[in-house]
């Protein structure tokens, strides 16, 4: 049997000669023998060294040639041991389409499979398609179980997700933001300040189950991230636009009483209809709302931009329940317990606050004559109905029936999230 | 206090030390062997250790291990070793380009020992570097007696000599040659200009000593678990890990002559 040969040169041990010999040793079965050839003596002497703290062994070590054609010749035979204790990684899988989009992340799961319903809750921290090493410390996951976190859809909203990024800092033009009369940029400052105090707990929520979600579930991984990622850029713009023209406003103990509340939702798909499905449901109407009656178009695009983000965040929250409801019916119980709830906690809390809903007003109003500002009031009053409409229109999206959304709407926050 | 528990000794040379004996003790229990063990700051304290009974079986370096076989008059028992112990060597690295072919080239020369007390590092290059014909008062030695009692376990002064040698303060250096290999697969700064130029005979290292005095029947029991410790069972891998242990061999005494005879001429012998 001829002895496959492994041709080194002058390499030396930390300089690729153990690259060279283990990966010419992974190809053999224990017990088989490689002959390493090297010029060098000093990397004959070190490989026979290597070879035993790595669990080879060194057979024979033989001179080949003279003068400059002189080979150290190291015959290694493979020890029994192997390098990982794993089971061995399967390879020819299926290739992704790469289509004009790229590598689209819903193709992930085309070459590893579906999400497991079930993921081990002790599993470490094991990427997709790869074959975890035993004896590795373990980890306790509180979120291992697939259907009560997921949706079909997380894949395609963390791609777009991570397409629609944007910068707080340069996609402003907070040039624009300058020189408003005071009243006006006094009412603009309470309302961004009112309305970073609620990203922070649309930040918040989605972070805390951040680190809590089994590694196996990467698609949510990713979307959860982007969800935090977008919220800190929100409350980024909207504290930079609360501040740029040199007033400062309230952050009401109204509002935080009532994102209080929000926080103290444990349960993932509670959290869900809370958070993405009522609470920024109905901001996406007050951000289009200040899109279109910004006095400036510092406010308005920074409107416009975290209105682009929260849609992505509120269609999670519909095709999650959605799927929750089809698959449990029970869970429509749980969800609407969780609205009622809060609304009780809520009890005291009988309006948006007049200091922010005063504050749109002047904000939106061309002027402070009676005229401009009647016609103002008029405009917010209609967002509030709106937002009411929508709301409903979006729990039945969800899966609840007309008479459930409409009570769940009514109960919703009067501090909107 | 279990009456039929075996108690190792070991040497607290590193941290680690503690968790490689932790999971040894448990293995051994779990292999139906009750085992425990005691650490001792320094081999002469477990060559004692063992010599009075107060354990059963020190893991001992090779230089240990003559010394207590000298004083038990050459009757120990081994119970096995380590796969790397059982064809250890020492080299001798240059900087590149200025190794030398034969020993007697050293002369004039500046070399690099570890501690005076290990046998890898120190006892054993001198003896074989003048076997190979290098007159011992014909080279500067510059030793690095760091670590002293831990018979070069540490590994500090076997890199303190490669440093040397790096240095420009040495022209050559003494270690072993798996404190080599590791070092140089780690890519360590220290040797990276370097190269081997020597190397030498291959020789027995670390072994399990008992007193003849021990149960023949407890010794062959403790072997065998010892011998069937697997490196791939996953609970053990780490510990073998941290040992350099791949797979346990039985011992025997044919590898420890050179040291002997080395250790004897050198005076390190009562």
């Amino acid at each position: 049997m001829t002895v496959r040969r492994c041709e080194t040169g002058t390499l030396e041990l930390g300089g690729g000669l153990e690259v060279l010999v283990s990966a010419a040793l992974e190809t053999l079965r224990p017990g088989e023998e490689l002959d390493v050839v090297t010029e060098s003596r000093g990397a004959a002497y070190e490989l026979a060294a290597w070879a035993r703290i790595t669990g080879h062994e060194v057979v024979d070590e033989q001179w080949e040639g003279t003068g400059s054609e002189r080979r150290f010749v190291v015959r290694l035979r493979r020890g029994s041991l192997e390098r990982v204790l794993g089971s061995a990684v399967s390879s020819g899988h299926e290739l992704p389409e790469l289509g004009a989009g790229g590598f689209a992340t819903d193709e992930l799961r085309r070459i590893v499979g579906p999400a497991p319903p079930a993921a081990d809750s002790a599993a470490g921290l094991v990427p997709l398609g790869a074959a975890a090493e035993r004896g590795a410390p373990g980890y306790r996951w509180a979120l291992s179980s697939r259907d009560p976190i997921w949706s079909g859809k997380l894949a395609s909203l963390a791609d777009r997700a991570a397409r629609a990024q944007w910068d707080a800092t340069t996609d402003i033009p907070w040039d624009a933001a300058r020189g408003l009369k005071p009243d006006r940029e006094r009412a603009v400052a309470q309302v961004m300040t009112y309305i970073a105090q609620n990203e922070y707990a649309a930040y918040y929520l989605p972070a805390r189950y951040l680190a809590h979600v089994h590694p196996s579930y990467l698609e949510l991984l990713l979307w959860l991230a982007s969800h935090v990622h977008d919220e800190a850029r929100h409350v980024e713009v909207f504290t930079k636009r609360a501040l740029v023209g040199g007033y400062r406003a309230h952050a009401l103990a109204s509002t935080e009483l009532s994102l209080h509340t929000l926080l103290e939702e444990h349960d993932f798909t509670s959290a869900a209809l809370l958070l993405n499905v009522l609470g920024e449901g109905t901001f996406l109407d007050l951000l289009s709302f200040i899109a279109a009656h910004a006095p400036d178009a510092a406010t308005a695009t920074a409107a416009s931009l975290a209105h682009r983000d929260e849609r992505r965040h509120v269609q999670f929250g519909i095709s999650h329940i959605r799927q929750r409801l089809r698959a449990d019916p029970d869970e429509r119980g749980t969800l609407v317990a969780a609205v009622e709830s809060r609304a009780a906690k809520l009890a005291d809390l009988d309006g948006l606050s007049p200091v922010v809903g005063e504050s749109l007003v002047v904000m939106s109003a061309r002027s402070l004559q009676p005229a401009d500002v009647a016609e103002a009031g008029a405009a917010v009053r209609s967002l509030i109905h709106r937002m009411h409409r929508n709301r409903v229109r979006r729990l039945r999206a969800a899966g609840f029936d007309e008479a459930t959304a409409r009570h769940l709407s009514e109960l919703h926050t009067p501090n909107l999230m | 206090m279990r009456r039929d528990l075996l108690l190792v000794g070991a040497v607290a040379y590193h941290p680690r030390i503690v968790t490689i004996w932790e999971r040894f003790r448990d293995y051994f229990g779990e292999t139906g062997v009750p085992t425990d063990y005691v650490l001792y700051s320094n081999y002469e304290r477990l060559v004692e250790a063992l010599l009075s009974g107060e354990v059963d079986i020190a893991w001992n370096t090779s230089t240990a291990y003559v010394a207590a076989e000298q004083r038990i008059g050459g009757k120990a028992r081994l119970l096995g070793m380590r796969d790397v112990d059982a064809e250890f060597r020492t080299v001798v690295a240059t900087r590149r380009g200025e190794g030398f072919e034969s020993p007697p080239e050293l002369a004039g020369k500046r070399l690099a020992l570890g501690s005076r007390d290990s046998g890898h590092a120190a006892i054993l290059p001198l003896h074989y570097l003048e076997r190979e014909g290098l007159a011992p008062d014909s080279v500067e030695l510059l030793r690095f007696d760091t670590d002293l009692g831990k018979h070069g376990d540490t590994g500090d002064s076997e890199l303190r000599v490669v440093e040397a040698v790096a240095r420009g303060d040495a022209d050559a250096g003494a270690l072993g040659d798996a404190t080599w290999a590791a070092l140089r697969a780690d890519r360590h700064p220290a040797v990276g200009e370097l190269e081997v130029a020597w190397r030498s005979p291959a020789y027995y290292h670390c072994n399990f000593t008992a007193l003849p005095s021990l149960d023949e029947a407890r010794a062959a029991a403790w072997r065998e678990a010892l011998l069937a410790m697997s490196y791939d069972e996953p609970s053990l891998r780490q510990a073998m890990d941290l040992e350099g242990v791949k797979r346990w061999l039985p011992a025997d005494k044919s590898g420890y002559e050179d040291l002997t005879e080395a250790m004897r001429r050198q005076g390190l012998l009562e």
